[in-house]
């Protein structure tokens, strides 16, 4: 970003533009003062957008830039307050948007040599961006203590390792959350799904909701990446191998014709509403569009979607095996390379991530804090209903989490929209399941550079 | 005036031009003018250099490198004309844009033309509060390029929304529009038909160019308003349609923002709205292969020009310039 313009150079700006515009020119000017003062009003434009201030006295001015909503943004700008207030010489310089355009902006952040100190960033990207080498390694921090991850579970941290690299510190754990609405179901007296079930149970159990309340039953997960990883990892199968994609055509197509058949019985919407829920904006899945009777998301999710609906919600896990789930990093924290502050940089998320005070102030809303210990502070201290259910739900299930994959490979994000195309291809009944699993194991296999 | 006037002759919309441009002579003054004139444009001039002509000088050297953003300028590697073999042969969803951009601006382009021309005929009569019509029927090209118009859009034309509500009334059921993808082009399209006000105002004041008498003259001949408007609206108004056209086919291959908030970026469903520019910003911003996206820009801007090239060249057999017999 370039800093704000100085006041001097507005002055002088609008002096210049005054001499060219407000007098003839070519009778009371010689024509060599307009040609300065025509060329002077860019120039000096351009001055003012690219002059910064570069007298630092041993102060420390830290940009730090996140993706979130507001509430994010409140609690994110008081836990970084309170760093300041600990230690006066650092302050920030904070940038926050939503989710949509955030890796946008990351990018051409990082490609105009103005990358943020600090960012915020998650697994579909951290492979990316660690591959080029824009994150700062990590791992010297670690072994000196100053980034502390002692108390985070050992698989969550190592979740932030790319290429032997740690490319990021976890800034938040969740897993797979199948979010259910709890007021439909009881208004219909049916029974709500439970943990464990497997996936042709839940089917029927969709099926009859739909039958029942004339809502269908299950959101398709179709396109959802990480419930076919999931189910993957049922199968002893997994995304990603290595560098390779970790499944056949055959999956895919098992996978694609699980759905087939639950649209067929009437247990999901129709494709159209499908692609609706595969947006992945919080405000837009069925569970609180009301569309569907659930929706497949990520556990710590859930008391945003909460506030996107009057109706009560619950949350279970995935279907099948419930020890196939794993403690995912709900996102991270990296530090630029290029930073000039890199000690400073790793020292605030070290605050941000094992503090009692900041963990306490960002409580559970990016997900269940890394480390352990703040994670039962917080969890003692949260009041809001729909995050005691997800802490409770995330800690039940903890105790069975098997261990986390390897973070998804550089090409992942591509590989989820080839995903989304090609499941949505078969929704509409463009693409038979098996013709599907054949593109989508070519498209998958050129995201992620596989010969 | 005098390069002005070359410049834009041949598209010149609002038809003969005064006669005061044609009796002033070149002179030494004139040239003196034209030196202030550019010294005027410098802020533009120095803009357009820094912001248009170098990043796309650079965008030129970048469409035959491998650059991925996150990478340091310095490192890239020259891949040759990689990424334009890339584009012809490998690329799947390549070609499916532009099949997809095409069928848009084939469609979308002469149908918005043709309301703008209809409107602009209807608005030429002088009745009251002909001005108010004229707003209304102007206000929806105001809202150009918005995103909040494509969201309206978006909300309007699905399952529940407003258009199916009011086809209901007589008991048809509507398709899904936007999330279905035999539709969902069609309702961009759609989108870009209803803003027809930028070339209805243009038409409106080529209509004012066109001599009464003209009209008059037929009258007296006996023609009906058909043959008025076949030989004497058209071929008076030829400039201004190929003005309206050139404009309209460049802005209609440019298409972004409708498709880009209808699918959240994506260019879904299953591809359907995937416009040629919404490519070219997924793969080079989602995707980071921006040395491909530059290729792929650098291709656009070229089948636009032939595209322009064209229209140009066949607008020889049926544009007039009413000045042409005069020389």
């Amino acid at each position: 970003m370039h800093p704000t313009t100085t006041p001097a150079a507005v002055a002088r700006t609008t002096r210049g533009h005054r001499t060219a515009s407000s007098t003839n020119p070519i009778r009371h000017t010689g024509r060599r003062r307009l040609l300065a003062a025509a060329l002077a009003v860019p120039l000096l434009l351009g001055a003012a957008a690219c002059g910064g201030d570069s007298g630092d006295s041993g102060k420390t001015e830290l940009s730090i830039f996140w993706w979130g909503a507001e509430g994010r943004a409140a609690l994110t700008d008081q836990a970084l307050a309170l760093y300041t207030k600990k230690h006066p010489d650092v302050t920030f310089k904070k940038t926050w948007q939503a989710n949509q355009g955030y890796f946008d902006k990351l990018a051409t952040l990082t490609a105009g040599g103005n990358a943020p100190d600090v960012f915020q960033i998650d697994d579909n990207f951290i492979a990316e961006y660690a591959a080029r080498n824009v994150t700062l390694d990590l791992t010297p921090y670690k072994d000196s203590g100053k980034l502390d991850v002692s108390k985070f579970p050992e698989s969550l941290w190592k979740y932030g390792v790319v290429d032997g690299k740690l490319a990021g510190a976890a800034f938040g754990e969740n897993t797979q959350g199948l979010v259910y609405n709890k007021t439909l179901l009881d208004k219909f007296k049916l029974p709500a799904p439970t943990t464990g079930m497997s996936w042709a149970d839940f089917i029927t159990w969709a099926e009859n909701v739909s039958k029942t309340s004339k809502v269908p039953g299950t959101m398709d997960p179709s396109a959802s990446y990480q419930a076919f990883w999931l189910w993957l990892k049922q199968q002893g199968k997994d995304l990603y191998a290595g560098n390779q994609i970790g499944f056949t055509e055959q999956d895919v197509a098992a996978w694609f014709e699980l759905w087939k058949g639950a649209r067929d019985r009437g247990a999901t919407p129709t494709p159209d509403v499908i692609h609706e829920g595969n947006a992945t904006d919080i405000s837009k899945q069925l569970v609180v569009t009301g569309k569907a009777a659930t929706s497949w998301v990520w556990a710590n999710q859930m008391p945003e979607l909460k506030k996107n609906t009057k109706d009560e919600l619950g949350v279970i896990a995935y279907p099948g095996k419930p020890g196939s789930q794993w403690a995912r990093a709900s996102m991270y924290l990296s530090v630029s390379r290029s930073s000039k502050h890199k000690d400073t940089a790793v020292d605030v998320i070290n605050f941000l991530e094992n503090d009692p005070e900041a963990g306490k102030i960002l409580g559970t809303d990016r997900g269940l804090p890394s480390n352990l210990e703040i994670r039962k502070l917080v969890a003692d201290s949260v009041t809001d209903p729909n995050m005691k259910q997800t802490i409770t739900f995330e800690n039940e299930l903890g105790k069975t989490f098997g261990p986390a994959p390897a973070v998804p490979v550089k090409g992942h994000s591509k590989v989820r929209s080839e995903l989304v195309r090609v499941a949505e291809e078969v929704e509409y009944g463009r693409m038979t399941p098996a013709a599907g699993a054949t593109a989508f194991v070519v498209a998958a296999k050129a995201a992620i550079g596989q010969s | 005036m005098s390069t002005v006037r070359t410049a834009t002759r041949p598209v010149d919309p609002v038809g003969p031009r005064s006669p005061a441009a044609h009796r002033r002579g070149p002179g030494v003054a004139r040239r003196r003018e034209g030196t202030a004139a550019y010294l005027f444009l410098s802020p533009w001039l120095l803009g357009l250099m820094a912001i248009t002509a170098i990043p796309m000088v650079l965008s030129l050297y970048l469409s035959f490198t491998n650059y991925d953003v996150l990478t340091p300028l310095s490192e890239v590697q020259w891949v040759g004309w990689d990424n334009y073999r890339e584009m012809f042969t490998t690329d799947p969803s390549y070609w499916h844009a532009v099949t997809v951009t095409v069928s848009f601006a084939l469609i979308a382009v002469p149908l918005k033309l043709a309301a703008a021309l209809g409107v602009a005929l209807l608005l030429n009569r002088s009745f009251r509060s002909v001005g108010l019509f004229r707003g209304l029927f102007y206000l929806p090209s105001l809202l150009g390029g918005s995103v909040a118009l494509a969201i309206v859009w978006v909300n309007m034309f699905n399952r529940d929304g407003a258009f199916n509500s009011f086809l209901a009334l007589f008991g048809i059921e509507g398709a899904p529009w936007v999330n279905d993808p035999h539709w969902a082009l069609e309702t961009l399209m759609v989108l870009a038909i209803w803003q027809f006000g930028a070339p209805m105002v243009i038409f409106l004041a080529g209509l004012k160019q066109v001599p009464n008498e003209l009209y008059e003259a037929a009258s007296v001949d006996g023609a009906g308003n058909w043959r008025k408007f076949r030989f004497i609206t058209l071929p008076m108004l030829s400039p201004v349609i190929f003005f309206n056209l050139v404009l309209e086919t460049i802005h209609g291959f440019q298409g972004f923002t409708a498709a880009f908030v209808l699918s959240n970026g994506t260019g879904g469903p299953v591809d359907s709205t995937l416009m040629y520019t919404l490519d070219l910003y997924i793969k080079g911003f989602v995707e980071l292969n921006m040395g491909y996206a530059s290729a792929m820009a650098w291709v656009f801007l070229v089948a636009i020009g032939l595209i322009t090239v064209v229209l140009f060249r066949t607008g020889r057999f049926w544009v007039h310039y009413s000045d042409a017999e005069e020389h």
